[in-house]
């Protein structure tokens, strides 16, 4: 089938089967490889991307079900300004080992700045539960949420 | 010294790698792209233990499709040890008559993509004879049941015995405790899976073998074994790796099919190992049973340990570490940082028809380290003391160090009782004990607990030969080489796998070279471009790589005050080599590092006659002053609450006191602490492998098997003793694994703890809200009965 869709903010177009997750017409079709997959199940969260602005779990949506959607991967944050403040932050705050989660979590960490301004830490870690990291305890990530919040706050 | 303060050794510098995975441009083996490549997907064996009758491939899918009989001229893996006794279990790399756990390989089958490939993988016949599964390592053990291995007299692996007489210490001590204590069988997770991309260059006449792996070289080692070629003739890269924890330490089934394909087809080749493949075909570690006794005097110090523990091997021997290593290392770690007077201990590794078992992070310590702590609280309460008196009573002290323990292992530095007083002042052990007095408002019971352990790390030689298995660690090397524009380039054998290694190693280089990080690139992970190494595990990078690259670092130092002494016309000794500079001490004459190599690649003309002829690139070896181990230590507290109606137990408070020596960078050192910490958590709440009656894994996917999220680990504190190694380079000790050993004891000391009043003991990792409701069951019809 063909799929049409925007990504990144491109108008792109791949022949994939009705099968084929978002996941593999993204790294084996349109070569973004930004976007890894954990668990094919939709418990990890390493897919996660923007579909029409929310996140959602690449790995269990089917790649044909996103005709015409708007999606966004790590890979189309690159100037997106909360982003670039989180990246900032978890190199700060030391919130990424092996690398493998991250693109997923700072998807789901910009949601997370976007959506809740005034969370606290227990809402921000329930709002990560969806999201597994192995390497680095939370500690960081949590870390580095927490303080992208405060100079959003600051900042006004 | 200022410059070397702020990112040399010691400083909190943050990583390099970071930049590339913080944009998705981290390079997994899963990434890797290549022209005409295959996905693979295997056929694996739907039972735990059974006789292959036949493999029907279906009419047409023949050249599509491959068992062992098309494999010709490849081994089978063979991890031996030479330890007395072994039986060795070579592994076919596809199943040739018998398969003995379940998803084990029987079938390679090639598409265009692995949905393809697994459509054909349907479509292989299995004609399997079911055996009786031996499921259970304590019933496996015993004479006269089905075998894994019918070729073996019995499910025995390895049986080990360190046999002291304790007969005088069992008919004097005042305290006897014994327990039955078991872990439960793990999968190490790490996000990424294992994945292979293989292919075959004809100019070369060389294999390569892209692999998520931590110890390339090794693996090239049991590739070119198994299929027959002489080692040249492979290269194996490791690119970005997702995530290893011991899991990516083997040499893979997987890997060995996949060269062999690459080789036969002349096209590259790819397998992704998935989830459910991880789950149910490898879950592999941490399953351990000990039937532990301890011996104390009235007043709770522990004279002696006597103990019988079981090691669930699986079916087959992990190529390097092979299926004996963690039994028999419970033998000589089991008395942990303590004195004793006595100590007996038999253990056997058990075959089972289950995955082999490969070293997870803390390898047998995690395990070792539950069994000693729990029976150690037990020893508290049959002495009415506080756990952290009768620890404190058989700490060895500060003064001893160093010191040789029972074993024979040697304590190279440290202050373990003030690791103690430090974890129950931060935790404020009297708060909490007021706090448990109270009583808690919402009914549940609050509970504290203490585990304290030593981790050898960067063992070497003298500790590994005697396995005599596959790998032995030798000098640990690093090529250095200043290029022309004044980068330094480091190549070492080992690998990174989330450790930050590229940030670390040069700010070990910065502090020799005064070399600026940012201008240093590592080359790693790739057997073509580095020199030799064992690779990464048992906590050696820091201690070993560390080592190699200050010393080549140093060699290169030399070489560079000879040069730009030659071209200033002083004396080498009289250079200063700080922020990236040669500097004529005393004064501001400097040349960069930069123009002294442009001057050495580029404008040789302005170089003396004598000048040395060697050069700007080095490899240098490194061995530690004695190769015995580094040993960090640190000592956990905890603070619980559990609900006895839900049997959930939430993490009030977590506090870690460690000593990894000198810090080479405080921010990564905690990170790792943070990351096994959390991995500890779930090892001691969460984390299980469960098989039923047949073999059958229980758990397949992430929602059966519980991984710790960010709602589950709660914030831990770190402090920090630093004693600096003597036997390092900069007095720095191997960490890496050491925050995994202690949560499950800690856990469980605070939970037993909050429940000695009800008469409930845990004494099984992971306390699922099951085991615990089950057990204050068993209580209260105890005391009902009673």
């Amino acid at each position: 089938m063909t799929l049409s869709l925007s990504v990144n903010g491109t108008p792109v177009e791949a022949q994939v089967e009705p099968r084929t997750s978002l996941a593999d017409a993204l790294r084996e079709h349109l070569m973004l490889t930004g976007t890894n997959v954990g668990c094919e199940h939709g418990v990890c969260g390493a897919c996660t991307v923007l579909i029409d602005g929310a996140p959602a779990r690449s790995c269990i949506t089917l790649a044909v079900a996103c005709d015409g959607a708007d999606v966004r991967t790590i890979e189309g944050l690159d100037e997106d300004p909360v982003a670039t403040a989180l990246r900032e932050a978890f190199a700060a705050e030391h919130a990424l080992q092996c690398g493998y989660c991250t693109p997923g979590m700072l998807v789901t960490a910009r949601d997370i700045v976007l959506r809740l301004p005034d969370a606290g830490e227990p809402r921000v870690r329930e709002e990560l539960a969806g999201n597994l990291c192995r390497c680095t305890g939370y500690v960081g990530i949590v870390r580095a949420i927490l303080r992208v919040l405060a100079e959003r706050k600051t900042a006004g | 010294m200022t410059q070397s303060a702020r990112k040399g050794v010691g400083a909190r510098l943050r990583r390099k790698e970071d930049e590339r995975f913080l944009r998705g441009r981290g390079d997994y083996v899963g990434n890797i792209r290549m022209v005409g490549m295959l996905d693979v997907a295997f056929v694996r064996s739907p039972v735990a233990h059974a006789r292959i009758r036949a493999v029907r491939k279906s009419p047409g899918l023949e050249s599509v499709v491959f068992t062992i009989d098309d494999l010709t001229g490849v081994k089978p893996i063979v991890a031996n040890s030479a330890l007395k006794g072994f039986k060795s279990a070579p592994q076919h790399v596809l199943a040739r008559d018998k398969v003995r756990q379940v998803g084990e390989l029987i079938a390679m089958c090639v598409a265009p993509s692995r949905a393809e490939a697994e459509d054909i993988a349907t479509q292989v016949e299995l004609d399997l004879e079911e055996l009786p599964a031996v499921v259970d390592m304590v019933a496996a053990i015993e004479p006269g049941g089905p075998r894994v291995h019918e070729e073996w007299s019995d499910n025995v692996v390895l049986e080990t015995l360190v046999d002291d007489d304790l007969s005088t210490i069992r008919a004097n001590a005042a305290i006897k405790v014994q327990r039955r204590i078991r872990t439960a069988r793990q999968c190490m997770s790490p996000m990424e899976g294992r994945g292979v991309v293989a292919h075959y260059d004809r100019r070369l006449d060389q294999l390569t073998v892209h692999s998520a792996a931590q110890m390339p070289h090794i693996n090239r080692a049991g590739l070119s074994e198994c299929l027959g070629i002489d080692q040249g003739r492979i290269r194996v890269v490791a690119p970005d790796v997702g995530g290893g924890f011991g899991y990516k330490g083997i040499l893979l089934p997987e890997e060995v099919c996949l060269g062999w394909l690459a080789m036969m087809l002349g096209r590259p080749v790819r397998w992704l190992e998935d989830r459910f493949e991880q789950l149910a075909a490898n879950a592999n570690c941490r399953e351990h049973y000990y039937d532990i006794t301890g011996y104390a005097t009235a007043d709770g110090r522990l004279l002696a340990i006597d103990c019988e523990a079981i090691v669930d091997s699986g079916a087959y021997s992990s190529y390097p570490f092979s299926a004996c290593l963690e039994a028999a290392q419970v033998s000589s770690i089991l008395p942990g940082p303590y004195r004793m007077d006595g100590y007996r201990c038999r253990t056997w590794s058990a075959a089972t028809n289950k995955p082999p078992i490969l070293p997870y992070r803390g390898v047998a310590r995690t395990g070792v380290c539950f069994a000693l702590e729990l029976v150690v609280d037990a020893i508290a309460r049959a002495a009415g003391k506080e756990p952290y008196e009768v620890r404190l009573a058989c700490l060895v002290p500060p003064e001893a160090m160093p010191f040789v323990n029972i074993t024979k292992k040697f304590f190279d530095s440290g202050d373990y009782p003030e690791a103690l007083r430090r974890a129950v002042r931060v935790l404020d052990l009297p708060k909490w004990r007021e706090r448990q007095k109270r009583g808690e408002p919402d009914g549940r019971r609050v509970g504290v607990g203490l585990a304290i352990f030593c981790e050898q790390g960067a063992h070497g030689t003298s500790v590994y030969h005697g396995w005599g298995i596959p790998m032995v660690p030798g000098h640990e090397q690093c090529t250095a080489r200043l290029s022309p524009d004044g980068v330094l380039e480091l190549r070492i054998g080992a690998h990174s796998h989330g450790q930050g290694l590229e940030t670390t190693l040069a700010q070990v280089a910065h502090e020799i070279l005064g070399v600026d990080p940012d201008n240093v690139r590592l080359i790693h992970g790739d057997t073509a471009l580095t020199p030799y190494s064992t690779g990464t595990w048992g906590s050696r990078c820091m201690v070993m790589s560390g080592g190699a690259v200050a010393t080549a670092c140093k060699e290169i130092e030399k070489r560079v005050r000879a040069i730009a002494g030659k071209l200033m016309e002083v004396a080498g000794d009289d250079l200063v080599l700080e922020a990236g500079r040669v500097r004529v001490a005393g004064t501001d004459r400097s040349m960069s590092l930069a123009e002294v190599a442009h001057v050495w690649y580029r404008a040789p003309q302005l170089l003396p006659a004598d000048v040395d002829p060697a050069g700007l690139e080095t490899t240098a070896g490194y061995k530690a002053v004695r190769d015995s181990g580094t040993f960090s230590y640190a000592c956990h507290a905890c603070a619980v609450a559990v609900d006895t109606e839900l049997g959930t137990i939430e993490i009030l408070d977590y506090v870690v006191v460690e000593d990894g020596g000198t810090l080479v960078n405080p921010m990564i050192v905690d990170g790792q602490v943070f990351g096994g910490t959390a991995q500890g958590i779930g090892t001691a709440l969460y984390e299980e492998m469960p098989f039923d009656a047949q073999g059958q894994p229980l758990a397949s996917t992430l929602a059966d098997y519980m991984l710790p999220g960010a709602t589950e680990v709660p914030t831990i504190r770190i402090e920090h003793i630093e004693t600096p190694s003597p036997l390092s380079y900069f007095g720095q000790k191997g960490i890496g694994e050491g925050g995994a050993i202690a949560p499950p004891a800690a856990i469980t000391n605070a939970v037993n703890d909050a429940l000695a009043d009800l008469g409930v003991e845990m004494l099984e990792s992971p306390i699922t809200p099951r085991r615990l409701l089950t057990a204050l069951a068993a209580a209260r019809a105890r005391r009902g009965a009673g």
